[in-house]
């Protein structure tokens, strides 16, 4: 830690960084940014920066306004420069009250106690998200919906388009910034994208997550265009998902491995997947937060709105991606409900708590589901044991609300505001009247 | 028959005299020694009696006589020579079997009278070396190893032969610092001929090798010239190139080769681990930086702890013009970076390190660790050093010896505890040597074996039996611990009250150090110590000698400032009571848990300044029982006989209630009695407290000359949580009255004299010193009803008038005063509605229509519903109306479920299948929770509040009066948010369902 914050200072000078943005993330999963100048970066190493909390979205109760953001060394990096603009720096910070004590409404903080329950079994949790987002021709939109832009589908490439300039810079950028980037492609809608996060430690990829969301933002704006992360923005079109490739790892070894076990998944992955299973609808208000969100879940497709796993099922919830022959360590099942506009800190969180108890409490995995659940009927389903995910936001407001492991792994203060910023977002919805109603009911009735 | 024991020359008994413990096998080797060597056998034998462990010096002995006759034979010519090897071969069997390897050593043996100094040990290893000659380096790192352990024999030899090895500590602790540093030396010019004359490491000419220049800086122990027998040797390598394009290449080299010529693998075996971790950056640094780089680092990115490591750090090897360069130019950094940072903080983390990383079960066998051991020692003088070596340079010293003569010179430790703390750190360190040398392992502690701890006991003093030895250490540990206190803290006391004691504190330093306790009024406190300590009585002679350990409890709890305050007040109320003055010398455990009641209770210091003699009950445990109602009523009742008026009856009886609930203040806070012992007796003390007073009210109020009780029989009925008897420390008591005309005497009458009873009662009750209230809000009709009612109006009103929700507040009625046929009368009257045949599903409407509209309107503006204790989601209210919803339904089916207790009822409806367990538990978790938080808010703070704090600190105090580990306000928080999240959950399933 000494050593890591050395050589932040030392890099500071060196490179004559003339700002330091000091990151940290809002329940919702917003970024959010305070400015400091090199001279305070040693004093808010060892005292933290004071900001006033309440002015974030529950972050602070009215009355515990002041909170400390104390950076993490460890994510010091100097931001692509802009032109002949000043260098500068950001960090992502962990909040803290004036007393040192960790902020339980801080989603970082919410993240890093589950990776040390998670340590205290002995694992430790890396993920690999494939994010996908719009771009669009700006974020107007008209009566027909947004603008997307370009009309190219899946693995197109078009040369010299757009996307395929935005993509060069974006993917130099978090280069730049340290953010290996897998693989791009681009997605199945009109001006959709797809880029990969390389595996990392969960804290790392959320941390990852939040600077890949800004940065892509700020390269689609210095291009004249607009990327958005909005779950589902076209109706005829797929929704944006951040499939979450998953493993623990017992020092070295890959804990879901095991070379005589059904696709190589050990007993403990079977549990982990078992947990997965059995508490995803509970989570399901904080990996998919919107009233928009369950436009894109239950929106046909791929879209895995059934809870069931399967090997190579491309509609099931969990999916175990093939095995690839002596690639022990690259064992990982695939959470695919998330969407890119979830907070990761608090969704990798519950995630991981679902899969842990599913190993403490040693879950069965009910059987493997080999159809497109799409195709069963509603009888069938019910037959074979398979149950929906929640289908609007107001049905997963009420699975979590009964939710103890959710209780339990944001803290009692987050759980609340979570609850009751979404009970408010869907109170506000359904007090609309909404277009297709007009068009629907308005004439005939 | 056992078989014919061989004819020895010594009995038995006569070795076991000699300390052989192995006394058969001893016999027939002594011989065989004898005959080899051909001694006097007395002389012999008594050399063996100094031996710490004969039986294994004779065992070596006989080994050492089979491999080497000749030479055995001949160092036994000398008598000296001879109790040296025993004296060495007792002591350690490393050293035994290193003797076994090296034979010529025994010449080593010769000369006790020095540990030797760094160039008797620079000579040796010269000739021990010979660079021009050798064929490996694997030859050098041998001899180097031989030459090692052979002056170690010499320092051991002296250290052995010494009469009281405390007095020589310093000295075996120098010449081992010396010893290490020298082999270090050596080690570095083995690594410059490995570099040249191999190729090994690299291909570097011997030009390019002797052109560099490198300094072994010593940190910790070795640097400071006190290393231990056997330790993890801590260094900084520092460079200098005068080329400075090769980088320190070379120099990281020979650094590298350095660390591993001294530990790795080779016949003979490795010194020590070399541990270069303090350098700059730590383990992931540069092993080896120029001076500038150096500078640059703790000019510029040091941190705090870092500087203290560097108190230490001295030249031991290699360059040491380069190394003192070094040693000048860091030196004065080091205590300017103490002056700039926060030093308290600084305090405080030397105080976890020193409870830190102690292994449990290890405890009691820790010399170092733990209470009264060496780090206790050591923490006390750099406590001393940091307080005061920032603005004086005379007590900067590294040794911990040098460093106590010093404080002692400069004035900051007594003559004489500087001596016994000195003394004491000698005895422990030896006690560390003893352990260590034996196989020459680092370690700190105690064996197990009794009779491994007997040898221990004789290499230290031959006298000594195992359990001789472990009660010096015991002792030793105890005055140590004590001496933490009376070095740190009396001075303190010295020099406020500016009493004869030598010791002459400047104010600036007792203000450094009372910061460095916690205090943040460090004037106050010196006030306060001041009034506790000046003066000639015997008080203040007592309390100066109490004043220290008081100081350091004071400090560990949540307002160092306040208990202080508080305890000087409560020694001005007692003045020289004899009890408290004998309390404070001779009970410790009572001191402390005064202590402990002063800092963390507000209550129990308010009452304690009104009742100072309840002082004395800290003495023994069993005063703190709580007084039953008949004890309590025996007391009332014979003041009620003795008074002439109401004023001064009620005095006494508020006397009483106040004494009565600072006895379950104290029981609980220092005595462990819980929450639910308490409510019961604060239940207790209330009721008779009514009664008493109500008594007393009808004595005094007569008419016609007529008793009141002749005219009219009055009862008292307990409401709400007063009937449930779970009162906590603040509640208020719900009261109901009612009343009976006795005779002939008419309604007017009696409906006035119970009211003048009522009157009186609660003038009476009123206590600024320790509140009370009477709540009549339940009585029929609320504020707008009369105060008293007379049976049959209760019975009417509640025929015609009653609400649903006056009905439900009559399941908590526990009439705890009148007469019994009054009792059952007006039982038969409100079981009636209580526990009515049927509950009417508008009944039911309507008690969840009040319980909706009570939670948004009762709770005061902007308070938080989630840490509302009273009217929060899930806290007590929930609860309470949960179970009083069922019992309406069901009581009159089910008698079982009838009671006024929330945890009796809950385990009734439980039984009786009207509520699931699961559902049980969590109202019950819910409902203890906060009835503690709340009870225990009380305590704290002496005001009443219904939230739950928002500050930490006051968060950090409940939840120590709940038994919470430090630092457990989050914890605290989150637990009490999660179970009444959960008792609501349950709440709106049941209640509402």
């Amino acid at each position: 830690m000494d050593k890591q914050r050395d050589f932040v200072l030392r890099t500071i000078e060196e490179r004559n960084v003339r700002f330091v943005r000091l990151w940290f993330t809002d329940v919702a999963g917003t970024l959010k940014s305070v400015v400091i100048a090199p001279a305070e970066v040693e004093g808010a190493f060892a005292e933290g920066i004071g900001f006033d909390g309440s002015a974030i979205e529950g972050l602070a109760r009215s009355y515990e306004a002041d909170m400390l953001a104390h950076p993490d060394p460890a994510t010091f990096q100097i931001l692509p420069s802009r032109g002949d603009s000043d260098v500068t720096a950001r960090m992502f910070c962990d909040i803290t009250t004036p007393d040192g004590v960790p902020a339980s409404a801080d989603p970082r903080n919410v993240l890093r106690r589950s990776l040390a329950k998670a340590a205290s079994m002995g694992f430790s949790f890396y993920t690999h998200p494939e994010i996908e987002f719009y771009l669009l021709k700006s974020a107007q939109f008209g009566p027909e919906g947004p603008i997307p832009v370009d009309k190219a589908g899946y693995f197109d490439n078009v040369p010299g388009g757009t996307a395929h300039d935005f993509r060069m810079r974006a993917v130099n950028q978090l280069e730049q910034l340290g953010i290996s980037v897998e693989f791009s492609h681009h997605e199945g809608g009109p001006g959709q994208n797809e880029i990969d996060l390389r595996y990392a430690d969960a804290l790392t990829t959320a941390d990852n997550i939040m600077t890949f969301r800004t940065v892509i933002k700020e390269v689609a704006q210095e291009q004249g265009i607009y990327a958005t992360f909005m779950p589902k923005p076209f109706t005829e079109h797929p929704g944006s998902g951040m499939h979450t490739h998953m493993s623990l790892f017992e020092g070295d070894t890959n804990a879901f491995f095991d070379a005589s076990g059904e696709y190589h998944l050990s007993k403990t992955g079977r549990s982990f997947i078992a947990g997965l299973l059995k508490h995803a609808p509970e989570i399901t208000a904080v990996t998919n937060q919107y009233v928009n969100s369950y436009k894109r879940l239950w929106g046909g497709g791929e879209a895995p709105s059934f809870v069931c796993w399967g090997h190579n099922n491309r509609s099931a919830l969990v999916r175990v991606p093939l095995y690839k022959p002596n690639k022990a360590q690259s064992s990982r099942v695939e959470y695919r409900a998330i969407d890119s506009a979830a907070n990761p800190y608090l969704s990798y969180a519950l995630i991981l708590a679902a899969g842990l108890k599913g190993i403490e409490e040693g879950y069965d995995l009910p059987a493997e589901t080999e159809d497109n659940v799409w195709n069963l009927t509603d009888s069938e389903r019910r037959a074979m044991g398979i149950q929906p995910l929640p289908t609007s936001l107001d049905h997963a407001i009420r699975k979590l609300e009964e939710s103890e492991l959710a209780a339990e792994t944001l803290g009692e203060q987050v759980f609340s505001y979570v609850l009751a910023n979404k009970r408010a977002e869907w109170s506000d919805y359904r007090s609309q009247v909404t277009p297709y109603e007009l068009k629907t009911n308005l004439e005939t009735l | 028959m056992a078989e014919q024991e061989p004819q020895t020359s010594q009995t038995l008994s006569v070795l076991a005299h000699y300390g052989f413990s192995d006394l058969g096998a001893a016999a027939v080797n002594y011989d065989l020694a004898l005959k080899h060597l051909g001694n006097d056998s007395g002389q012999l034998l008594e050399i063996f009696g100094k031996t710490g462990d004969p039986d294994q010096a004779l065992d070596y002995l006989l080994r050492l006589v089979s491999r080497y006759p000749a030479e055995i034979k001949q160092a036994s010519q000398s008598s000296e020579q001879l109790e040296s090897l025993l004296l060495v071969l007792g002591a350690s069997s490393a050293l035994g079997d290193f003797l076994l390897r090296d034979i010529s050593a025994l010449k080593e043996l010769i000369d006790f009278t020095t540990p030797g100094s760094a160039e008797d040990f620079r000579d040796y290893f010269e000739e021990a070396l010979n660079f021009t000659s050798a064929q490996s380096s694997e030859e050098l790192i041998n001899n180097l190893r031989r030459a090692y352990r052979s002056m170690l024999l010499r320092v051991t030899n002296f250290d052995l032969r010494q009469q009281d090895p405390t007095l020589g500590l310093h000295l075996v602790a120098k010449a081992l610092s010396d010893l290490a540093s020298v082999a270090l030396d050596y080690g570095l010019k083995i690594a410059r001929w490995e570099l040249t004359k191999t190729t090994d490491f690299g291909t570097y000419t011997a030009e390019q090798v002797s052109g560099t220049k490198l300094a072994v800086i010593g940190m910790g122990k070795c640097g400071a010239g006190e290393l231990n027998y056997v330790s993890d040797v801590d260094v900084i390598f520092v460079a200098e190139n005068k080329d400075a394009s090769e980088g320190l290449e070379i120099e990281t080299k020979l650094a590298t080769r350095l660390m591993r010529i001294m530990d790795q693998a080779s016949p003979e075996p490795g010194l020590w681990q070399v541990d270069a971790n303090l350098r700059p950056e730590g383990r992931s640094g540069a092993l080896v930086r120029s001076l500038d780089s150096h500078i640059n680092y703790y000019q510029r990115w040091a941190a705090n702890w870092e500087f203290q490591a560097l108190l230490k750090a001295t030249p031991i090897a290699g360059d040491f013009e380069l190394g003192n360069r070094y040693q000048e130019a860091i030196k004065p950094m080091v205590w300017e970076s103490s002056r700039r940072e926060n030093f308290v903080e600084s305090v405080q983390r030397m105080r976890e390190r020193v409870t830190a990383n102690i292994v449990p079960n290890e405890l009691d066998r820790q010399i170092k660790l733990g209470v009264g051991g060496l780090r206790d020692v050591e923490f006390t003088v750099q406590l001393l050093q940091l307080v005061h070596g920032r603005t004086d340079e005379t007590v900067r010293a590294p040794a911990t010896l040098d460093a106590i003569e010093q404080l002692s010179a400069g004035g900051y430790i007594g003559r004489a505890e500087a001596n016994d703390f000195a003394k004491h750190y000698r005895f422990l360190r030896v006690l560390e040597h003893r352990i260590q040398l034996s196989k020459l392992r680092r370690t700190h502690l105690m064996p197990v074996e009794e009779s491994q701890q007997r040898v221990i006991a004789r290499t230290i003093n031959t006298e000594w039996s195992a359990a001789e030895l472990s009660d010096s250490w015991q002792q030793v540990k105890q005055l140590v611990r004590s001496l933490h206190q009376k070095i740190f803290y009396r001075p303190l006391l010295v020099a406020v009250s500016k009493s004869e004691g030598g010791l002459e504190l400047s104010s600036e330093q007792v203000h450094d150090r009372l910061l460095a306790i916690g205090f943040i009024d460090t004037q106050g406190a010196i006030r306060n110590i001041e009034a506790l300590t000046s003066g000639l009585s015997r008080r203040a002679q007592i309390q100066k000698q109490l004043l220290p350990v008081l100081l350091e409890w004071f400090g560990q709890g949540m307002d160092p400032d306040g208990s202080l305050l508080a305890f000087r007040r409560l020694s001005e109320n007692l003045g020289e009571s004899p009890w408290f003055l004998r309390m404070l010398r001779d009970s410790s455990g009572a001191a402390e848990r005064l202590a402990l009641a002063l800092s963390t209770s507000k209550l129990a210091t308010a009452m304690l300044e009104i009742i100072p003699e309840a002082a004395s009950w800290f003495e023994s445990p069993e005063k703190l029982e709580q007084q039953t109602l008949e004890e309590l009523l025996l007391e009332s009742d014979a003041l009620l006989s003795r008074q002439e008026n109401i004023e001064d009856y009620g005095k006494a009886v508020r006397a009483i209630r106040r004494r009565e609930t600072l006895r379950i203040a104290l029981a609980e806070l220092v005595a462990g009695s819980g929450y639910e012992k308490s409510s019961v007796g604060l239940s207790v003390i209330s009721q008779w407290y009514l009664s008493a007073l109500t008594n007393g009210a009808r004595k005094f109020l007569q008419h016609d000359g007529k008793s009141v009780e002749e005219l009219v029989d009055i009862g008292l009925v307990a409401m709400g949580r007063f009937g449930g008897e779970e009162l906590g420390f603040g509640s208020d008591a719900d009261l109901m009255v009612v009343y009976k005309p006795q005779g002939t005497t008419s309604g007017d009458l009696a409906q006035s004299l119970t009211e003048q009873v009522v009157s009186s009662v609660r003038i009476q009750a009123t206590d600024p010193l320790l509140e009370f209230e009477i709540d009549l809000g339940l009585r029929p009709e609320g504020k707008n009803g009369p105060i008293a009612r007379s049976l049959s109006s209760y019975e009417s009103y509640y025929a015609r008038w009653g609400d649903i929700w006056e009905n439900q507040a009559l399941l908590r009625a526990r009439m705890f005063f009148g007469s019994n046929v009054l009792k059952l009368e007006f039982a038969e009257i409100i079981d009636k509605y209580r526990y009515p045949e049927t509950l009417a599903e508008s009944a039911v409407i309507e008690i969840r229509r009040i319980k909706a509209r009570v939670e948004n309107e009762r709770l005061p503006f902007g308070a938080d519903p989630a840490r509302h204790l009273k009217l929060g989601r899930g806290s007590l209210s929930d609860v309470e109306w949960l179970i009083q919803l069922l019992q309406l339904k069901h009581g009159n089916n089910k008698p079982a479920i009838r009671t006024s207790r929330t945890l009796e009822a809950l385990g009734e409806l439980v039984a009786e299948g009207l509520l699931q367990s699961q559902d049980a538990e969590v109202l019950k978790e819910s409902w203890l929770l906060a009835s503690r938080i709340r009870s225990a808010i009380y305590l704290w703070s002496g005001k009443r509040t219904d939230l739950l704090p928002n500050d930490r600190r006051q968060l950090e105090a409940i939840a120590r009066l709940l038994h919470y580990p430090h630092g457990s306000a989050s914890a605290l928080e989150g637990d009490y948010l999660g179970a009444t999240r959960r008792a609501r959950a349950v709440f709106e399933r049941v209640f509402f369902a």
